[in-house]
């Protein structure tokens, strides 16, 4: 009896691990027909469009994608059969989990990022984790700019999302200006004086947004071009590590006034829990001034209160640190084809159907903040108030999470750091050494040769 | 003891290879990895002995502050939910109208997802728009008004009396089951010598209920150890450095810029507290019980 039970347990225990082993040695015959099918449909893919029930996974911040884009989506499916899963992710939280997803190999078959020459090789590490889009039929259409913020060793990674003409400069309403009597200030005096006037008014001056974690940290980097003016040559000094954010004085300035504006109520009460999708709303309803966005932004206000004229938003470039140079930056968010894609046929047909020219002239029609997409064959639709604004500032500048290496990683970084120094957790000075403490764990990381000691 | 009633001892390996497999061998190269320099910028891996655990307890570094902010979320949150508990599974376990009705409505929040309530809170508290906020302007309270999620006094409060909301239920739920295991003749026998309401607590349902207590509070300070998803979808850490940052979301965010090195030594630390705070605390739950 006992020699028949432990026979019995035995022959039990022998089926489980062989039922176990089963299960998982039928993985690996899966997988590798897997990869084998890819490769006849890429081929094919090339020449004829996939016409079959597939979804493909699209992962983004919350603030890229647009209505036109999500309407678009399904005009995609409705043509080809393809569904788009968009997966929209709180801005605040969307850097973490894109790269959680990329370092951990589960990423969705598209993934936004933004782009930047070196930001996408140090943090994204597209070469591994993106596929090359060289060959694609939009590739030659992108502007050469934008292109060079999205390209590795001479080969294409993204395509962007989003118009990389217009720059982030302080929006404000024209009509409450006039009627106060007030004009463009060029100094951060003069800035300091009208936000004073407004105060005596009963409004609030700046609508500011930290609660999302990125919007208030643009005053910065944004601002910074000002050092560059003030110190030529400091880009190239920090790219070669020759200098640090510390050691700046202008940077310096830039995060007291930022903290100045606040501390003076400037930014309202309710700034810490403000989020940047009220922004329009806010400005419409004339409670508040200004608010640092781009140039679609007098249409986005347009378009929620149709009574409020486009033309009555006008632009100036933010004055901390006394500021006249234009900030440019041809980088901005872009969608990457995620390298362990199995739908990138797919994920390659949206692409090219979103650069179309169809498609283009859909989203800059559709899309209120989008003027002029960096492509050869997207329209154009800039206003007099816009070329007005764009004229005003001879001088350009390339902003610093472009122009210096290893600052736009850490932007929700330095989010966090700047609402420390917000709250009165942190100084100026410390902010900025944290910048430099990143920026070298950064270049350690990435092997760069000026860090190296 | 009849032996023959025991089963052998190679039934057990079974589930303690699978045990073995997929939790202690992973948890020990865990722990083997934050001896390395393991980061997503680099594939070669170097044996760097304490570094990352010396990062982690450094004073240039907020790991004091989040691990200090863990083990404060955990004590008050397993003290308040058991208290509130206790009192709410006193007062439903009275004969009152719609009993159950209650008991339900107060065990609701447990049922929701937690990044859900967190989503709703985050309206809730809104210092501006927020339905608290407007509630207490409305009835003239406005000077109670606070900016509860995004002041580095109110938010981690704010957070812990969401995480309280939502736990409580769930603990008197537990608490109930205790009480109702009670005998009720030690509560007749208490009546008849005059006891009163306090004194039938103190002496009779307060000491049968400490194993249901001990209970509650051991799940309460594993899941306030483990806390993630609540502080996530409220504050994500913040605001500021780290006002409400817990181990849990700083490990998320090091394996989000892909220092998974002092990811893990920061989740080593964690394990290591649960260890002797799991040890400590099933000493004392087994320090009465009787072996037959």
């Amino acid at each position: 009896m006992k020699i028949w039970r432990k026979t019995l347990a035995l022959g039990l225990a022998a089926t489980m691990s062989l039922l176990l082993v089963a299960c998982g040695a039928k993985e690996t015959p899966e997988d590798t027909t897997g990869t084998s099918d890819t490769t006849p449909t890429t081929a094919a893919a090339t020449q004829a469009p996939v016409k079959e029930d597939i979804t493909i996974s699209f992962m983004a911040s919350q603030d890229w994608i647009q209505d036109a884009e999500l309407e678009l989506a399904n005009k995609f499916t409705e043509e080809t059969g393809i569904k788009v899963d968009y997966q929209i992710v709180p801005s605040d939280q969307y850097p973490s989990l894109l790269m959680t997803k990329l370092n951990t190999g589960e990423c969705t078959d598209i993934f936004g990022g933004q782009s930047g020459q070196f930001d996408i090789q140090t943090q994204y590490n597209v070469e591994k984790n993106a596929m090359d889009l060289s060959g694609e039929s939009w590739a030659a259409n992108v502007d050469p700019l934008a292109a060079a913020q999205l390209t590795v060793n001479g080969a294409l990674y993204g395509e962007p999302i989003q118009d990389v003409s217009s720059v982030w400069a302080i929006a404000y309403n024209k009509q409450i200006f006039t009627d106060l009597g007030l004009s463009i200030p060029t100094t951060y005096a003069e800035f300091t004086s009208v936000c004073d006037a407004i105060i005596a008014a009963g409004k609030i001056p700046v609508y500011e947004a930290v609660s999302d974690g990125w919007h208030h940290v643009l005053w910065l980097p944004e601002t910074a071009v000002e050092a560059e003016v003030v110190s030529p040559g400091l880009v190239d000094k920090l790219n070669n590590n020759e200098t640090t954010f510390a050691e700046n004085d202008t940077l310096k300035l830039i995060l007291t006034q930022i903290k100045e504006m606040a501390d003076k109520g400037y930014w309202g009460d309710n700034y810490m829990s403000n989020v940047y999708a009220d922004a329009a709303k806010n400005i419409a309803s004339g409670e508040y001034v200004m608010v640092v966005a781009n140039q679609g932004f007098g249409t986005e206000v347009n378009t929620l209160d149709p009574s409020f004229s486009a033309d009555n938003i006008g632009y100036f470039v933010m004055p901390l640190a006394d500021n006249q140079t234009l900030n440019v930056n041809p980088s901005g968010p872009s969608r990457f084809i995620y390298s362990g894609s199995k739908n990138a046929d797919a994920a390659k047909q949206y692409l090219a159907y979103l650069a179309s020219d169809e498609s283009l002239a859909y989203l800059t029609e559709n899309v209120a903040k989008f003027n002029k997409l960096p492509y050869s064959n997207a329209p154009s639709k800039y206003t007099d108030t816009i070329k007005d604004f764009y004229s005003r500032y001879p001088s350009q500048g390339t902003v610093f999470q472009t122009a210096v290496k290893y600052v736009n990683p850490q932007w929700m970084d330095m989010g966090t750091n700047i609402s420390a120094l917000l709250l009165g957790e942190m100084t100026p000075e410390e902010v900025l050494g944290t910048i430099d403490k990143t920026r070298a764990e950064e270049a350690s990381a990435a092997k760069d040769a000026a860090w190296a000691e | 003891m009849n032996k023959k009633k025991v089963y052998p001892i190679y039934f057990v390996f079974g589930a303690l290879i699978i045990y073995i497999v997929l939790f202690v061998i992973p948890s020990l190269i865990g722990i083997g990895y934050s001896f390395t320099d393991w980061s997503a910028y680099s594939d070669k891996l170097k044996f760097v002995g304490l570094d990352n655990f010396k990062t982690v307890f450094s004073s240039d570094e907020d790991y004091m502050a989040i691990i200090i902010n863990t083990l404060e979320f955990t004590f008050i949150t397993t003290i308040l939910k058991n208290v509130l508990g206790l009192v709410l599974a006193l007062l439903l376990t009275k004969s009152i109208k719609f009993l159950n009705f209650h008991r339900g409505i107060m065990f609701m929040p447990s049922v929701l997802s937690t990044l859900i309530i967190g989503m709703i809170f985050q309206s809730i508290l809104n210092p501006a728009t927020g339905l608290l906020n407007t509630f207490l302007r409305s009835v003239g309270l406005g000077v109670f008004a606070g900016k509860w999620l995004v002041t580095s006094e109110l938010a981690f409060g704010s957070v812990m009396a969401v995480d309280i909301w939502r736990g409580t239920g769930y603990i008197m739920t537990i608490l109930i089951a205790g009480i109702l295991s009670i005998s009720t003749t030690y509560y007749e026998a208490a009546s008849i010598d005059g006891a009163n309401g306090i004194q039938k607590f103190r002496f009779i349902t307060f000491p049968l209920l400490l194993p249901t207590l001990a209970t509650t509070t051991v799940l309460n300070i594993i899941y306030g150890l483990k806390v993630f998803d609540m502080i996530y979808a409220l504050t994500n850490g913040g605001p500021g450095k780290t006002t409400t940052e817990v181990l849990y979301t700083a490990v998320f965010k090091k394996f989000g810029t892909g220092q998974y090195a002092v990811g893990t030594a920061l989740s080593s630390v964690m394990f290591l507290f649960m260890v002797v705070i799991g040890v400590f605390m099933i000493k004392i739950m087994t320090k009465d019980e009787v072996v037959e």
